[in-house]
């Protein structure tokens, strides 16, 4: 008897084990494919991936994208979400930094996300695009827009941001404005803006504009004294700041210090609040080339304040592109009647005059925006960015 | 041209008092501190903390509640020295130097990410700005922070001279330097001295980060890397164990990299600095000051 009950338990045992053996495996297998196409997604939410910067130097802009994609999910949901079925938004910190981004979207593949809606600094972003194309999920990367990503060629990527190219052609295009002749380019030797210092030079070509430096500063460092030297040997009218806030916070500050009057003009990854903390009083009169914010754009006042009744405090920078992103995303599983990969990314190219901020969607065959929608910015006397002219005429 | 050696010397004298603290404790237990840049580090968000806690403090914004802070930060970064030289280094003192080396880069990540998890990942804006008048020196323009703070490092390094050169305590540790076992048996407490070397070193380095918090204003907790690289290039150029080398290296790194920026370009000038640094280590590793280590061989 007892042996029988022995016998009887280890069987048990065995059967038990390869249960578990059973529905770990089948976990996983759900877990791998899932990224990759239908299998294992069919049921429960549509899982949306989000690599932002939570932590880091870049910290600020994650949250304000994470609470804009989040809203779009929630009225999403609220009115039935996609397929019958529920989003839900996946997010993972990228540090502003190759590494961590690599690892981090490796995570969100193994989660089952069908596509991606993140994406802010372009070095950051670029080395996940064979990643998440390679697991053939579509990339709609609200934020980063370095031309590289555009290059880089691979399948079902979507920049819902204006390009590197397209913001050099605001930048000249307010440069012109403002009578300048003389242009120096600074930049810090990351993709994002190195490329747009190289599209500038490029675009300056044959117009009245000569660019009379272009020199790139090591970023992390505090004194830039070296620099604001040789841009002052090359006496520009205009000074344009490619990189982000906190070198350009003290470029600006050292500039001014040195005996600068020439105008400043700053790219989007220095437009922030902390930009001007940093420059303290040589913030003022500073200018930046930047992709609309909610606060500048007209019939958006709604919207405001609903972010803001949600999160307790004013939508930030690319909270809307996080926001329209999503609802890209939402219309071109819609559109495909699946969340197979190949069909979204073909349905995403054919969108054709969906509403976002930016105004009517529509994509080029790069997978970029048909118009750019940069604006010229400036900082106001509480040392926040205000719109200063919206360059449409 | 003159614009470039103030700045140079600017730049330079930050570079020389973090580097004075690296050739200190190298010159007298032959030990390369990578945590050495971390303390500044951790002096600039002392000082950073000691701003924003006294509200006072920050409000007046003088002088005075500078160099107070700046007094509180160094005797802070001081004690950490201590602390990290009695629990990391010396249960290794009798260890290969190598091990030594392997836990000082540990130390630097401790320190580094333990300001992370306190204070968080975001740069950090200083409350007190240091600001005044420009001069005009022969169409060079120097400004009253700038002046301010190359006084305090200048009084700071003539005041670590007197201490070694004139002082009891720096008799014993010119003596440890030479021969630690000899000092021993003359009676002088190596242990104590030891201590006392890195408490000076760390409290130097931490006045630099209050000066550097102060003056850039914003701050971070990987800015003590690049410093504490190009405070040992210092050190190694000139000629490293040698408090007068450190001083020497520090400025004239400051301006090879601002004569370097000028004529090469500013992407290239760490490549420029750090180029300096393997002909030093090829040709000539005592450094221009260095004879004197071959001396004590």
């Amino acid at each position: 008897m007892t042996n029988l009950s022995r016998r009887g338990r280890s069987r048990l045992r065995i059967l038990s084990l390869g249960a578990v053996a059973a529905l770990a495996l089948s976990a996983c297998s759900g877990g791998v494919t899932g990224g990759g196409g239908d299998e294992g997604t069919e049921e429960g939410p549509i899982r949306l991936g989000m690599l932002a910067p939570f932590s880091g130097s870049e910290a600020a802009f994650g949250p304000y994208m994470k609470n804009g994609a989040q809203m779009a999910i929630d009225e999403i949901n609220e009115a039935g979400g996609v397929l019958g079925r529920d989003l839900e938004l996946v997010t993972e910190d990228d540090a502003c930094d190759a590494t961590s981004a690599t690892a981090a979207a490796n995570k969100l593949i193994t989660s089952g996300i069908v596509a991606s809606v993140g994406g802010y600094c372009s070095g950051a972003t670029l080395p996940t695009l064979p990643i998440f194309s390679g697991a053939g999920v579509p990339m709609v990367i609200p934020a980063a827009n370095s031309n590289q990503l555009v290059d880089a060629d691979e399948n079902g990527v979507f920049l819902i941001n204006g390009t590197g190219d397209q913001q050099a052609q605001a930048a000249l295009k307010w440069a012109e404005k403002q009578g300048v002749k003389r242009l120096a380019l600074v930049d810090d030797n990351t993709d994002y803006s190195a490329d747009l210092a190289d599209a500038v030079a490029e675009q300056a070509d044959g117009t009245g504009i000569e660019v009379v430096l272009e020199e790139s500063v090591t970023a992390g460092e505090s004194d830039y004294s070296a620099n604001v030297n040789s841009i002052l040997s090359a006496d520009p009218d205009m000074v344009y700041w490619t990189g982000y806030y906190q070198e350009g916070g003290l470029i600006a500050a050292q500039l001014a210090s040195a005996g600068y009057d020439g105008e400043l003009l700053v790219a989007d990854g220095t437009v922030d609040a902390k930009f001007s903390e940093i420059a303290g009083a040589a913030a003022q009169g500073v200018e930046g080339t930047f992709t609309q914010t909610p606060d500048m754009l007209e019939g958006a006042d709604d919207w405001i304040s609903k972010y803001t009744e949600l999160y307790g405090e004013g939508p930030g920078p690319y909270s809307t592109q996080a926001y329209d992103a999503v609802r890209v995303v939402a219309e071109g599983i819609k559109q495909a009647d699946s969340t197979d990969s190949e069909a979204v990314i073909k349905a995403i190219q054919d969108i054709d005059g969906l509403e976002l901020f930016s105004g009517p969607l529509k994509f080029t065959e790069d997978g970029t925006l048909s118009e750019g929608g940069f604006a010229i910015v400036e900082v106001g006397p509480d040392g926040a960015f205000v719109l200063k002219d919206d360059l449409q005429s | 041209m003159l614009q470039l050696v103030v700045d140079g010397l600017f730049v330079g004298s930050f570079y020389a008092l973090v580097a004075l603290g690296y050739s200190m404790v190298y010159g007298i237990i032959k030990l390369l501190n990578f945590a050495h840049g971390d303390v500044y580090m951790v002096g600039a968000f002392a000082g950073y903390v000691l701003f924003s806690t006294a509200t006072g403090l920050a409000a007046s914004g003088g002088l005075m509640s500078l160099l107070l802070v700046l007094l509180i930060a160094m005797i802070f970064t001081g004690l950490l020295g201590v602390f990290v030289e009695r629990v990391a280094y010396r249960p290794l003192r009798g260890s290969p130097r190598l091990a030594v080396l392997i836990t000082a880069v540990g130390v630097s990540f401790i320190l580094e990410y333990g300001v992370r998890q306190i204070m968080g990942p975001n740069p950090r804006v200083y409350q007190v700005r240091l600001s005044g008048e420009t001069f005009n020196l022969l169409g060079a323009r120097i400004t009253l922070p700038q002046l301010i703070l190359f006084a305090v490092a200048a009084g700071l390094m003539v005041a670590l001279n007197f201490l070694v050169m004139r002082s009891r305590d720096g008799r014993a540790m010119r003596a440890i330097a030479l021969d630690p076992q000899a000092a021993k048996l003359m009676g002088v407490n190596v242990d104590r001295v030891i201590s006392r070397t890195f408490f000076i070193g760390s409290a130097l380095a931490g006045a630099a980060g209050v000066m550097a918090g102060a003056y850039y204003g914003t701050i971070d907790f990987l800015m003590g890397f690049v410093i504490g690289l190009k405070a040992f290039t210092a050190a190694v150029i000139g000629g490293i164990g040698n408090l007068y080398g450190a001083m020497l290296g520090g400025i004239l790194l400051g301006l090879l990299e601002s004569f370097g920026t000028n004529f090469l370009g500013g992407q290239w000038r760490d490549v420029f600095s750090f180029a300096c640094l393997i002909l030093f280590l090829s040709f000539r590793p005592t450094g221009i000051l260095g004879a004197r280590v071959v001396e004590r061989m």
